[in-house]
């Protein structure tokens, strides 16, 4: 299958499969990269959000009064400014702008001011005096599910919600995926294995907090620059809440320092609009990390229920798992994301019989949202634990089980869709050669430093890459350089630079001949968001889809000025058309436009648009129930080897080195395609051993950088090895997303590697040293 | 009279990349505000506000140091140095180029004071080793490289690494 | 707010002595921090950074004399801070980063008086003086009476710590921090600092600290007389983390619950005591 059955051109030069530097490489180097909270307009205003006090109570009252008699306040703003019940959201829509009749988690935005400076915004923040009555609330999403849970959303049915809503009022949604016969399979099994897995509310922790900067013109048309990662998603749901339209709306992406999913759809637009508004004034949010952390957004933590079953030769048999993922106290992406989680709930393996159940939940916390994996790292820890767990219960090396049961091409997943490049087992294979697995097997266990124990091990993992749709412009200029447009927003991954060298692959120009434009809801081609791993494959396909309009149109003017048949014609490196075999025979890209724009034909433009239409669901061969997405990308496939020393006393892991070995199509920039790799796994190493939310009656109790900690340049290894591998997809010119598959099954890795060292199972990440000591005594004790 | 016109001014003499900037600023103010609000040198990032992320760094009489909890009156008798400071018109410092080279920038929220943090490593040992810089850059966090690059950048830089 | 820059430490008193709501304000790491987060509000900061009488390592044969304005990076690379002395240089180059270690200040580090910091248990464990000045003089507080209670020391109003002196110690000691933290340059879970001299196979002589173990940093003499005479075998180092970790009162908290810092007492104890018996020097 291809995308609309497009297939890609040769490249022509050699911007494809090189690891240029960014394009915006030096003006990040020198400070001159400007990011929103750098940016500055004449009059502009500094504000600040309040938030509530309470996990879960009724507002009775709200006086701004001694706020906004403040001197150098200029708008103080609470539910009262916007529309009412103008709810947004993703599917199902549920939040506000501010909390209106109720808060619902402890910091939900309440009011914002916008003041001559931060200073006094944040004064007369402590100035607005709101009553309250303290509600019975509820912080765990099983209890949450029970029948009488103290309820979220009493008014769920004001919500619009396209799928039918499970019957709790508390449940988000919900998601079935059942196929085989798992009441009889389980007689099948030689062994079972049985347990429950806890993943934890990861913190994004982009560098860049959110920032957003709102002008208003004496139209009323707004223009908005911001930290996100979609400028048409923000234009949307703006346009929503603030019931305008789209028309009047208008956003610029600046840089952008980081989103992993935390700055999809809205963050604090809508708030620094509502004050833009009020004040008539340029108004600037910029949120403090404390603030972004207790206001924004995070990942869902999930508990897991799952066993799974094999035959005695190590064919996987039977699989069960029911995941509860706790969606905090508004829908955002949640219904998605427990969808994508169930999706990934049988893994990248052939199991014949399988029920897995999902479900997001609301809570009185922090909202959970997208987060780089998207659900999909909840389901696999617990599916990489499970299938260790079956390898080391039949004596099997567990990159052999995986092999043995690894989906193929031409296999089906879970729900029906064809896997195409279905190469997990190549992954594997590639990771064991690489880290020289048996060798290093053979110290799991011994102590090779003093007073730690050796482990090495491996998990497979999978992911989509795709969805939705985009499109892309490519115009050529005067003097034969092209600039191409696209809504992608570079949130630092490098998509300017991957999309710039798509263009240049197509044509044959080199990257300074191709200038990329800033993404800009005023001019640029609609892109749904830089998330689901989709920008190279969908954006990138629609760039060198658009390139190769742009070569056919020159291609029909060379032709005439050639005086041969376009079939004769070829692209050469520099933006030169010429006679295939004459070597003189050539009219240069400049000569070509100078004739469309003044002699014949016209200005040249192409234009590419494209759907992703995937595979729908197989109703013979699945039961799907409730709410799930169908035909969402292509599969990506890939393995990691992870080694670790793990301190006897005191339970702490060292990861030592790790093989990430990844299925991306075709590497379009190889040193990119590493950097996210070693991002991903690093972030992913976070989650496995660091990173966790914590909560205590609704307060989160660690909401700096101080008591919340990322992984710093001495808690990862430098021996992270990216092992790429091509099997050229539909993508353009082959190539499919690696944004986050390298995260997604860095934590059982480690996890694994942990067992493998000391016996302790570790089914709770973060695996804190606390933990896996503690693990190690029950082992120990056991034995 | 509101709040704020209650807190004094006080002059404050900053010498920042060769420039000496007389101002008269707030007491309370941080290092961090004074350049990126009152200089306008916007490269030195605002990220945690605690000391603890590192994407504030600048240098401090050739010593790298956090301006975000560093007031600007206690820089007073101190050479500044930000990230503005380090390329010589639009050529970039060997640090700059050893990053762009290979490939170390990512969102590059972070990268202003990596490149602060490396150039201090490299002045007080040329040639570093990979723990040396990993130790060198123990408190500047980065969220998306893993910091592979970050430190093939500087080891680029190295003696060991020209042969 | 004013701020104010006294030349000299004279000036300095004079200033708290004169100003009723005065902070003095060292590297400013912690006290900046504090003020980013509105967790603190001062009237008058004293900015001790042009005192240069402050600032500085000195040594005569009794005693080093640290300055109170010395900053941590200093300290780390001391090579005066040998012997009994390397448990403080060791804790130095353990705090938190190097641009953190170029700001810090050892002064304003135990005025902070945070049990879960470095020097406060390795200071202790180094049997320190502290030296502190007022408009009426000079007095020395000797370590285990400085600090009092979370971020509470024996200081009074308007004095200021000008030096830490640190005892040579008895000869042969040797002196070592470690540190246990979620991850590099993060406070300590759990630090055990140790000074200790070894007669042969035979412990001579102990004297051992734990920080971020409770309030303040815990030392217990009996846990240092079950070491003395012993040769530092597993029932003497199980003896003394009992009694260690029974005068322990450590928080629960996102760097680790109670009961796990309780289990980590014995065992860092014990990686502290084996660094030094076999002769290490203090690594950092």
């Amino acid at each position: 299958m291809s995308p609309e059955g497009v297939t890609s051109p040769n490249p022509v030069g050699d911007a494809i499969g090189k690891s240029v530097p960014r394009l915006e490489a030096r003006e990040k180097l020198t400070g001159q990269a400007v990011y929103t909270d750098d940016m500055t307009l004449p009059g502009m205003l500094h504000a600040a959000m309040l938030g509530a006090p309470y996990a879960h109570a009724r507002i009775r009252s709200i006086d701004t009064s001694e706020a906004e008699a403040l001197e150098g306040v200029r708008a103080v703003v609470t539910a009262e400014d916007l529309p009412k019940k103008k709810y947004v959201g993703v599917f199902l829509k549920d939040q506000m702008t501010f909390a209106g009749d109720k808060v619902r988690y402890i910091s939900e935005p309440i009011a914002a001011v916008a003041a001559d400076t931060l200073e006094i915004a944040r004064k007369a923040l402590q100035l607005i005096e709101v009553e309250y009555e303290e509600l019975p609330a509820v912080f765990d999403p099983e209890e949450a599910l029970e029948a009488d849970a103290p309820i979220l959303h009493e008014n769920r049915d004001e919500y619009p919600c396209p799928y039918e809503r499970p019957e709790h009022p508390n449940a988000v949604a919900y998601t079935q995926f059942k196929e085989g016969d798992i009441d009889n399979a389980w007689a099948e099994c030689d062994v079972i294995v049985e347990g429950v897995y806890e993943t934890p509310a990861q913190e994004h922790m982009y560098m860049e907090p959110c920032s957003t900067l709102v002008a208003v013109d004496a139209n009323g048309k707004i223009t908005i620059w911001s930290s996100m990662q979609s400028v048409f998603r923000v234009q949307t749901m703006i346009a929503e809440a603030f019931d305008m339209p789209m028309s009047k709306v208008r956003v610029i992406a600046p840089r952008i320092g980081g989103g992993f999913g935390g700055k999809c759809d809205l963050t604090n637009q809508p708030a620094t609009v509502a004050l833009a508004l009020k004040s008539g004034r340029p108004v600037k949010m910029t949120l403090s990390r404390e603030d972004d952390m207790m206001m924004m957004k995070s990942r869902h933590a999930g508990k897991i229920y799952c066993r799974t079953g094999a035959r005695k030769d190590g064919t996987l048999v039977a699989r069960e798992m029911r995941l509860f993922l706790d969606g905090g106290a508004y829908a955002d992406e949640s219904p998605e994301v427990s969808t994508v989680a169930a999706f990934f709930g049988r893994g990248p393996y052939r199991i014949p019989h399988v029920n897995v159940e999902s479900w997001s939940v609301y809570t009185n916390k922090l909202r959970a949202s997208a987060f780089r994996g998207f659900g999909n790292p909840q389901a696999t820890f617990a599916s990489e634990r499970q299938i260790d767990e079956v390898a080391e219960k039949l004596g099997m090396d567990p990159i052999d089980l995986r092999i043995k049961n690894a989906l193929q091409s031409g296999d089906k997943w879970l729900g029906g869709q064809t896997v195409e490049g279905g190469s997990l087992a190549e992954c594997l294979e590639k990771a064991r050669a690489a880290s020289d697995w048996d060798k290093r097997r053979q110290n799991n266990g011994k102590e090779v430093r003093p007073g730690k124990r050796r482990g090495i091990c491996v998990s497979g993992m999978s992911h989509i890459s795709g969805m939705l749709s985009a499109g892309a412009a490519v115009r050529l200029h005067e003097d034969g350089t092209v600039t191409v447009n696209t809504g992608a927003v570079d949130i630092g991954e490098g998509a300017d630079t991957v999309m710039a060298q798509i263009c240049a692959g197509a044509l044959g120009l080199s990257l300074d001949q191709v200038n990329y434009g800033n993404p800009d809801t005023d001019s640029s081609p609609y892109n749904f968001q830089t998330s689901a791993s989709r920008v190279t494959y969908m954006v990138g396909k629609a760039v060198e889809q658009a390139s190769e309009r742009v070569r056919e149109q020159m291609f029909r003017h060379a032709g005439e000025m050639l005086e041969c048949a376009e079939d004769d014609l070829e692209l050469r490196p520099g933006g030169v058309i010429g006679i295939r075999g004459v070597g003189d025979a050539a009219v240069p890209f400049a000569a070509i436009a100078g004739r469309s724009l003044y002699a014949s034909g016209g200005p040249i433009m192409g234009t590419h648009n494209w759907l992703f239409e995937g595979e729908r669901f197989d109703p013979k061969r699945a039961l799907v129930r409730g709410f799930a997405l169908d035909g969402i990308g292509v599969f990506t496939f890939g393995a990691h080897v992870v080694e670790v020393d793990v301190d006897m006393a005191t339970g702490k892991t060292e990861v030592l080195e790790a093989w990430c070995a990844h299925d991306v199509g075709r590497a379009l920039n190889p040193g990119a395609v590493d950097g996210q790799i070693h991002g991903a796994f690093a972030q992913g190493l976070g989650y496995g051993l660091y990173e966790e939310l914590v909560w205590d009656d609704g307060r989160l109790v660690n909401p700096t950088m101080m008591d919340y900690k990322v992984p710093g340049p001495l808690d990862l290894p430098y021996k992270i090895h990216p092992i790429l591998i091509e099997n050229p997809s539909d993508g353009p010119f082959g190539a499919k997303g690696i944004g986050e598959i390298a995260l997604v099954g860095t934590a059982p890795a480690i996890c694994n590697a942990i067992t493998a060292a000391t016996g302790a199972a570790i089914n709770r990440i973060p695996a804190t040293p606390e933990r896996v000591l503690r693990a190690i005594l029950a082992a120990e004790g056991g034995s | 009279m509101s709040e704020m016109d209650v807190i004094e001014k006080q002059p404050v003499t900053l010498r920042v990349n060769g420039n000496v900037h007389e101002l008269e600023i707030a007491p309370a103010r941080t290092l961090l505000d004074v350049l990126r609000s009152e200089l306008r040198l916007t490269g030195a990032k605002r990220s945690c506000n605690q000391g603890v992320c590192g994407a504030c760094s600048v240098l401090r009489d050739g010593k790298p140091v956090r301006a975000c909890i560093s007031l600007a009156f206690a820089a007073e008798d101190s050479e500044i140095t930000t990230i503005e400071g380090l390329a010589d018109g639009n050529r970039l410092s060997r640090v700059q180029q050893a990053f762009v080279d290979a490939g170390a920038v990512q969102c590059g929220f972070c990268m202003p004071a990596m490149v602060i943090a490396a150039t201090a490593l490299l002045n007080e040992n040329p040639n570093p080793g990979v723990e040396e810089i990993r130790h060198g850059l123990g408190g500047n966090i980065c969220r998306c490289s893993g910091y592979v690059k970050v430190v093939d950048a500087i080891l680029s830089l190295t003696e060991g690494s020209k042969s | 707010m004013r701020y104010l820059a006294p030349g000299s430490l004279k000036e300095a008193l004079d200033i708290l002595r004169r100003e009723d709501d005065a902070r003095c304000i060292a590297g400013g790491a912690t006290l900046v921090a504090m003020m980013n987060a509105d967790l603190v509000a001062v009237d008058v900061l004293v900015g001790l950074g042009r005192i240069a009488e402050l600032s500085g390592i000195t040594e005569t044969d009794d005693e080093v004399r640290i300055g109170a304005m010395t900053r941590h990076a200093e300290i780390a690379a001391s090579p005066v801070l040998t012997g009994a002395l390397g448990v403080v240089r060791s804790a130095a180059g353990q705090i938190a980063h190097p641009a953190v270690r170029n700001m810090g200040t050892i002064g304003g580090s135990i005025c902070h008086a945070d049990p879960a910091a470095d020097f406060p248990a390795a200071l202790l464990a180094a049997d320190a003086t502290i030296e502190a000045a007022s408009a009426e003089g000079t007095r020395q507080i000797p370590i285990g009476e400085f600090f009092e209670d979370y971020f509470e020391t024996a200081l009074r109003e308007g004095e200021i710590v000008t030096a830490i002196r640190l005892p040579r110690g008895p000869a042969g000691a040797r002196g070592h921090h470690v540190k246990f933290s979620r991850v590099d340059g993060d406070y300590a879970t759990v630090s055990v600092s140790a000074v200790l001299v070894m007669a042969g196979a035979t412990c001579s002589y102990a004297r051992i600290a734990l920080g971020s173990s409770g309030p303040v940093p815990i030392r217990v003499t009996a846990a240092e007389e079950a070491l003395v005479g012993s040769p530092l075998d597993q029932a003497a180092i199980a003896e003394a983390a009992r009694l260690l970790a029974e005068a322990a009162d450590p928080v629960d908290d996102v760097r680790g619950t109670t009961e796990y810092r309780l289990m980590l007492i014995p065992r860092l104890l014990a990686r502290a005591l084996n660094t030094l018996k076999d002769g290490e020097t203090a690594s950092v």
